[in-house]
């Protein structure tokens, strides 16, 4: 089966600012979820940016079930099916709930579907039809990061790129960001999921993604990745050993 | 009592007008963090059109909204287009627009003058010098009110104008596409807003309300080309009050102001009238400087 996602030779950068990413390759099967690890800067979030149209290229291709991503708008890349659920500060803050999620399917004129897509939201997130009326803003954490990944469902997308779904949560609530994204991967959608626990996030994932300065340094199997010593020394940290790299 | 009265309703009607003239400019910066110097002499360019409209044809300034609102969308959306695309998503964004609606700004000061030469202006409708007389209801017995015709119709009008704003603003496709923009712009991208076109589209409305503001100038006030900075500092003191990009605040702001200013004229002096404004300004500067209704915004 030919991969979904292509991503050959991609150098990008901010400004005038060099190259973060240095001849980035990757190729992304179907209905697969992937995790990629690496340290700070090592240009995981800019390589989601330059996927989802934010940040164009200086060079290099992007393709998605052949078609080239890499010159294109953020709103004509979200209409082929690829979704970006950023790290923080993803939502409307003053918008109710509802509106975010009438919002995530700003692209969808068919109201009968928007309906049905909310309820399908609502389902899997009941807390959200609590909250439904309440602003954005005034929600927690966790929930928040609920309503960006029902906000991203409410597209129906393809692929689904979470950026550290998990960050400053509490254990609990991560635990149920993760149950999610389970549920996501059962869906069929492919996701890749960058995630700081390391750990956690390649148990979620079928495929491990070593990013390092720029390229990929290694991938394979997740389970792999978590048995390479090597890997696990380098990019997993000691704690890694102990089962918890927070 | 009665005089108290009086002063306030001067006032009110004084920021009816502020307040139409305020929303564009705090909607330009609200949605593309565009601090737009030229703003009032957009207004006093449409005041020309109202004016010239006027003499010529004997179209009431009023019903010269219809021409001037579109007229003044469409150049706004070509502005946009051609001058602010090309420096949009550099760094210092904000300071770049301030430099370069100074520039619009004296240009357009220039061609005004150029055609229009540099002396005062305003448009004579009847209603401009008339009043609506009040006496009886609540006020002692002899009193009366003044209320200013053309004072009253336009604030009446920008109501009208300000509210459907409101409503295009809350409930259409494109007002939700703004106000995410607003919010959170990169949030915006993500959920497949073109926030490019919207940007467009939202520094045509905000031109537009300048081109309607304008029309109510051009019998309201007396205008000629050089006028436009004393406005600025005027509309810019409201909208910082308000909090910048907040329309709301903008709207809050120019009927305070206008109310309070209208006092100090009636207690202090005329020529004191202006400096309402810029006292107002430092102290909101002083002790909240957000404004009233703004967010913390890095600029």
């Amino acid at each position: 089966m030919p991969p979904i996602l292509e991503i050959s030779n991609i150098n990008a950068g901010y400004g005038a600012g060099p190259n973060i990413l240095q001849g980035l390759s990757l190729e992304v099967e179907e209905a697969k979820s992937y995790c990629i690890i690496g340290p700070n800067g090592a240009g995981k979030s800019t390589l989601f940016k330059v996927i989802a149209g934010l940040l164009h290229p200086r060079s290099g291709d992007v393709v998605f079930r052949g078609e080239s991503l890499a010159r294109r708008r953020p709103d004509q890349v979200l209409a082929t099916g690829v979704c970006f659920v950023p790290q923080d500060q993803a939502l409307f803050p003053e918008m109710s709930v509802r509106e975010n999620l009438v919002m995530g399917a700003y692209l969808v004129r068919d109201r009968a579907l928007v309906r049905q897509r909310m309820d399908r939201v609502y389902e899997m997130f009941p807390i959200l039809k609590e909250r439904a009326g309440q602003d954005a803003g005034k929600l927690s954490g966790g929930q928040q990061q609920m309503l960006a990944m029902g906000r991203a469902l409410m597209i129906d997308p393809i692929l689904l790129m979470l950026d550290e779904p998990s960050l400053g949560l509490a254990p609990q609530v991560a635990q149920q960001i993760f149950t999610r994204v389970r549920e996501l991967e059962e869906l069929g959608i492919t996701v890749l999921i960058v995630e700081q626990n390391a750990q956690r996030g390649l148990e979620l994932a079928d495929w491990g993604v070593v990013l390092d300065l720029g390229i990929v340094r290694f991938e394979g199997p997740a389970d792999g990745i978590l048995e390479d010593p090597r890997i696990r020394e380098l990019y997993l940290g000691k704690a890694a050993s102990a089962g918890d790299t927070n | 009592m009665t005089n108290v009265i009086q002063v306030a309703i001067l006032g009110l009607l004084l920021g009816g007008v502020y307040a139409l003239m305020a929303a564009g400019l705090t909607l330009a910066f609200g949605v593309m963090r565009i601090v737009n110097l030229a703003h009032a002499v957009f207004i006093i360019a449409s005041a020309y059109i109202s004016f010239f409209m006027f003499e010529n044809l004997g179209l009431d300034p009023l019903l010269s909204v219809v021409i001037v609102m579109p007229l003044m969308f469409l150049f706004g959306v070509a502005v946009y287009q051609v001058l602010f695309r090309r420096i949009e998503g550099t760094p210092r964004y904000t300071e770049m627009t301030v430099l370069l609606t100074f520039g619009i700004a004296i240009i357009i000061e220039g061609l005004l003058g150029f055609f229009f030469t540099g002396i005062f202006r305003k448009a004579d409708p009847e209603y401009a010098t008339d009043s609506f007389i009040v006496s009886g209801l609540f006020l002692p017995e002899g009193d009366i009110l003044f209320i200013p015709k053309g004072q009253f119709f336009a604030t009446l009008l920008s109501m009208v104008l300000l509210f459907g704003l409101w409503g295009f603003l809350r409930y259409s496709q494109t007002g939700y596409a703004i106000r995410a923009t607003m919010q959170n712009r990169a949030a915006a991208q993500i959920v497949g807003v073109n926030v490019r076109r919207v940007s467009a589209i939202s520094f045509g409305l905000s031109t537009a309300l300048a081109g309607a503001s304008g029309a109510l100038m051009s019998y309201l006030f007396p205008f000629f080309p050089f006028r436009h900075w004393q406005w600025v500092a005027v509309l810019l003191a409201l909208v910082v009050l308000g909090g910048m990009g907040s329309i709301k605040g903008a709207v809050i702001g120019a009927f305070a102001l206008g109310v309070a200013s209208s006092f100090v004229v009636d207690r202090i002096g005329p020529t004191w009238g202006p400096m309402t404004f810029y006292l107002a300004l430092f102290i909101i500067l002083l002790v909240r400087p957000r404004g009233l209704f703004g967010k913390e915004v890095a600029v």
